[in-house]
């Protein structure tokens, strides 16, 4: 690895999303904090990974990353520059660089369209290659994603789910991107393609140097793949910091939870489960103070009015008042 | 005595002539208060051979079974209307998605009552009663209350709560769980196993969990059956079937689990996909997948065979050391 | 434990050229396996449109029939015996060749001595361009309307929507009755009459499948890769819009011909002597009693083109509705 310090390909400042919703008839507006103050840097060839459950931001996060909505406030610096809130002509050159693949295969590729005008369509609405040129290029993607180049002129449909997420991550490289958001890329696969399509990505990220914000619910596959670890609870950071540290010792009382409730294989890396109560509150009226006081096991009175502060720990960043009292 | 026994389900769709097997021979024994994990990949016919027992498969499916004994009684021999009967109250069955098998027009209380009415009776005061009675036991908090509520009202993991309750308001003897924490949140997923395994230890019912995820099976089952393709490839106890796996399809798909790849920068997969309608192999079917596929296994399709307390469908079984024997 | 050596690549710290080369490779042989097994792969999606919809014999009729009203529209200076204007003045009320008629008329003649089958053969041209024009008219306009509703959303959607409903609540036959009054009567004015009326069917299931296929990933991913708005509606959305426009133009085509002969009827459509078949019924009105044929068929042929159309409609539903498969 290089000595110097590396410099981030993308950094996000306190993102913060708000989405006005009407509450139903004549009952005027609600307001749904769908994202609130979500720092994060992304380095070449690292992966970030963020997890949650629904309704904890996953979604909105990847919406303000690629740049298809526009924070309510903080910062998205990419190349140095501020993309959040910037106009139509910055971000149409920005877009470029932050691709997207998403969870379901099925849904995420055209129907109606054969996966040659699928992959060319990035460089179609982008650059002033010939067509010639891009047919070649889509094909030297679709061999590098291990996919037959003779099959470009078939439709999504005679592929199978792997061999889909395949196209769609071919597809996400076709503009030369520095950012893949990976949206819980393989969480609608079989768990033999699980594992091909996982390590296709790391292979990629070998080659190019492309850093991922990889989303994922699933605990083992976050494990495998990541570098830095955030996770986050109704649209709240609740722990975030190196993948090793958290993984081994997990401090805020969600990622406890979390990590305890994933099933695991071998008997010695089972957790004693700490099944919480309780649902995941609606992010529309969320619980006041610290939004995880609910379903605690820890919580106290002060946990209800007081939110906690991201703060560093034991070589993490963690939101809770009681970290040093629940840790052993 | 075995509160179920099956024997070489076999389900067909397709033309008489030309017939595509779903579910090939899957024989399965269920002992009373027993938790069986049946576990495969999409397309393996783990959900199909189920639907099949309840006797849910429609026409152009076609079942046939050399025996089908459920408590004492043989299911075949019986007629139609006296097998529903006891299938829908002692056999239930609970589904993968629980927002769409409930009924969006109705009361989950009128719901679990209308159940109630069919299979055990009373009055509407005291099916009632049962139904609150039975919220409480599932863990719903405030159940009066819920009674009352319409099911877009309810959260996914209260949904599959609600259809837990259900599946047990006959005090069926077997409960049948098809994929029913894949749809939800991982907190919320623990916690109706909990649910789940906590009435089937209470009640002393029979469980088959019909899942792909190999972690959740190993945490909850007492045996697992391992599907590819229509056929059952092993069954074994847990946990010997995830610490020295007899069969290469079980060893791959464990290894292929980023929980066996710790520490390894890539994961070790499986290649190829699970064969389709239009090209079954014709020896073994995972032969063009399997690393230890010889000759035999390319030409000749493997029986089920008896081997130190797990049944193998296989050639080359694995030894302890998981490699394959001659 | 054993390793899948082929799959098993240096770790990062010696990712040169060498472990690229390998990394590409063991995909490659993953694919390559993975590649024979999409040779059996589904069959092209027009065999698989045309095995559902030969499956609904009712429809294959009325394609069939369809066809030959069709060829009968474009040959009819071929297929009919007499101009549709002709008037043969010594052969009046002359009865069809089976009931007792002469001189070579297949279907009689009516009461200025017009050969009827001459007639119904020209007004079939008629009636298949009026029903050309209305639908493409309106599915023109319908899906440009319908397209901005369901992109935009917000005010856009408000207005034209609210526009589309206030035409819905007029009878759509006075509607039209309406337009044509104020225009003139003229056949030109009756399609444009038609397409009017037709228009918010159109504009509703543009705007309805505009919806759910913008929620799509796809177009998501699209917008990722910079599409602009135009692309997006109508590169990437509309063309998954066809298949219920596609029913519904079809189903038009019988709404159109029916509106037509009924202004026809009415005296606001085509204006004598011009050969429509529903002008043709008014014509022929008085003459009811004495000679049955100079009403029926028209009728029949209004009917029977009609019924076609409506066949083959629910047929195409049946095929490109994904969700009546099997």
């Amino acid at each position: 690895m290089t000595t110097q310090t590396p410099q981030p390909l993308m950094e996000a400042r306190s993102l913060t999303k708000t989405y006005e919703v009407s509450k139903g008839l004549f009952q005027g507006k609600g307001h749904v904090q769908a994202l609130r103050d979500v720092s994060f840097s992304l380095f070449s060839g690292q992966t970030l990974a963020v997890v949650g459950e629904s309704g904890c931001g996953k979604s909105t996060l990847a919406r303000q990353v690629t740049m298809i909505e526009n924070p309510t406030s903080g910062s998205l610096i990419l190349d140095g520059k501020d993309v959040a809130g910037a106009d139509e002509d910055t971000l149409k050159i920005a877009r470029r660089r932050v691709q997207i693949v998403f969870q379901n295969p099925y849904g995420s590729l055209n129907p109606r369209k054969r996966v040659l005008d699928i992959l060319a369509e990035p460089l179609v609405i982008n650059t002033d290659l010939s067509k010639t040129d891009r047919t070649d290029k889509v094909r030297e993607m679709m061999a590098k994603v291990g996919l037959r180049p003779e099959f470009a002129e078939r439709y999504p449909h005679m592929f199978s789910g792997g061999q889909r997420q395949r196209i769609a991550i071919a597809r996400a490289l076709m503009l030369e991107p520095t950012v893949i958001v990976a949206d819980e890329p393989v969480s609608a696969l079989d768990v033999s393609v699980q594992a091909q399509v996982l390590n296709l990505m790391m292979d990629l990220q070998e080659e190019t140097g492309v850093a991922f914000l990889f989303i994922s619910h699933d605990l083992s596959v976050v494990e495998h793949i990541s570098n830095d670890v955030m996770v986050m609870y109704l649209g709240r950071v609740v722990e975030q910091g190196p993948k090793d540290k958290i993984f081994a010792s997990p401090r805020h009382p969600y990622t406890r939870a979390l990590l305890s409730a994933t099933p695991r294989l071998s008997e010695a890396e089972r957790k004693t489960k700490v099944v919480l109560q309780g649902e995941l509150p609606s992010p529309l009226n969320p619980p006041s103070g610290c939004s995880f006081h609910t379903r605690c096991p820890f919580a106290t009175a002060a946990c209800k009015s007081e939110v906690p502060a991201l703060r560093d720990f034991d070589g993490r960043k963690a939101a809770c008042v009681r970290l040093e009292e629940i840790s052993d | 005595m075995a509160l179920l026994e099956m024997e070489n389900l076999t389900v067909e769709f397709g033309s008489e002539k030309n017939p595509f097997r779903a579910v090939d021979q899957v024989s399965l024994t269920i002992d009373k208060g027993e938790v069986v994990g049946i576990v495969g990949e999409s397309g393996s016919g783990k959900s199909v051979s189920s639907l099949a027992l309840m006797g849910l498969v429609s026409y152009p499916g076609r079942v046939n079974a050399s025996r089908l004994n459920f408590d004492g009684n043989d299911l075949l021999a019986m007629p139609q209307s006296q097998r529903r009967k006891i299938t829908g109250s002692d056999i239930a069955m609970i589904f993968q998605e629980p927002m769409t098998s409930l009924n969006p027009c109705f009361t989950v209380g009128y719901q679990i009552s209308e159940a109630l009415k069919v299979h055990v009776g009373g009055s509407r005061q005291e099916r009632r009663d049962r139904a609150a009675d039975l919220l409480q036991q599932v863990g719903i908090p405030d159940p009066l209350k819920r009674l009352s509520a319409f099911p877009h009202q309810l959260s996914g993991g209260m949904s599959q709560r609600v259809m837990i309750a259900m599946a047990i308001a006959c005090n069926p003897k077997l409960l049948i769980a098809d994929e029913p924490t894949t749809a939800l949140d991982v907190t919320i997923q623990a916690q109706i196993m909990d649910v789940l395994l906590r009435l089937q230890q209470d009640r002393g019912m029979a469980l088959i969990l019909i899942t792909h995820d190999l972690a959740v099976v190993s945490e909850a089952a007492h045996r697992v059956q391992v599907m590819y393709a229509g056929q059952v490839v092993e069954t074994g106890k847990v946990p010997d079937i995830f610490t020295a796996p007899r069969h290469p399809y079980t060893q791959a798909l464990l290894e292929a689990l980023p929980e066996r790849s710790r520490g390894k920068r890539r994961l070790t997969t499986i290649p190829g996909v699970v064969p389709g309608v239009y090209d079954r192999p014709k020896g073994c079917l995972l032969a063009p997948r399997c690393r230890y596929a010889d000759a035999t296994c390319r030409t000749v399709r493997p029986q089920v065979s008896d081997l130190a307390g797990a049944k193998i469908r296989c050639f080359h079984p694995l030894d302890d050391a998981g490699r394959p024997t001659p | 434990m054993t390793n899948n050596n082929d799959n098993t690549v240096p770790s990062q710290a010696a990712a040169g050229p060498a472990a690229q080369a390998a990394a590409s490779h063991a995909a490659e042989v993953a694919e390559a396996r993975e590649a024979e097994q999409t040779s059996g792969a589904p069959p092209h999606p027009l065999v698989d449109f045309w095995h559902y919809f030969s499956e609904n014999k009712g429809a294959v009729m009325g394609l069939f029939a369809i066809i030959v009203i069709v060829l009968a529209a474009v040959l009819a200076d071929v297929v009919a015996p007499y101009a549709p204007d002709e008037q043969i003045r010594t052969a009046l009320l002359v009865p069809p060749f089976w009931a007792g008629g002469t001189g070579g008329y297949i279907f009689g003649t009516d009461d200025v001595g017009r050969d009827i089958f001459s007639r119904i053969v020209h007004g079939a041209r008629l009636s298949l361009f009026v029903g050309l024009l209305v639908v493409t008219i309106s599915l023109a306009a319908g899906i440009f309307l319908g397209l901005l509703a369901g992109f935009f959303r917000g005010w856009v959607d408000v207005a034209i929507m609210r526009a589309m409903d206030i035409m819905l609540a007029i009878p759509s036959l006075l509607l039209a009755i309406a337009i044509v009054a104020i225009l003139g009567p003229s056949l030109t004015n009756a399609i444009l009459a038609i397409a009017i009326v037709i228009l918010p069917h159109y504009v509703r299931l543009t705007r309805a499948a505009v919806i759910t296929e913008a929620g799509k990933d796809y177009v998501m991913a699209s917008r990722v890769a910079g599409a602009s708005k135009m692309r997006l509606m109508f590169d990437t959305i509309l063309p998954n819009c066809w298949a219920p426009l596609i029913v519904q133009a079809t189903l038009g085509f019988s709404t159109a011909i029916l509106d037509a002969a009924a202004l026809g009827f009415l005296g606001l459509g085509a204006q004598p002597p011009t050969p429509e078949w529903g002008s043709m019924l008014a014509d022929a009105l008085q003459f009811v009693q004495r000679a049955w044929w100079v009403v029926t068929f028209p009728g029949l042929a209004i009917l029977v083109t009609v019924l076609a159309f409506n066949l083959m409609g629910d047929g195409l539903r049946d095929a490109l509705d994904p969700k009546m498969k099997r």
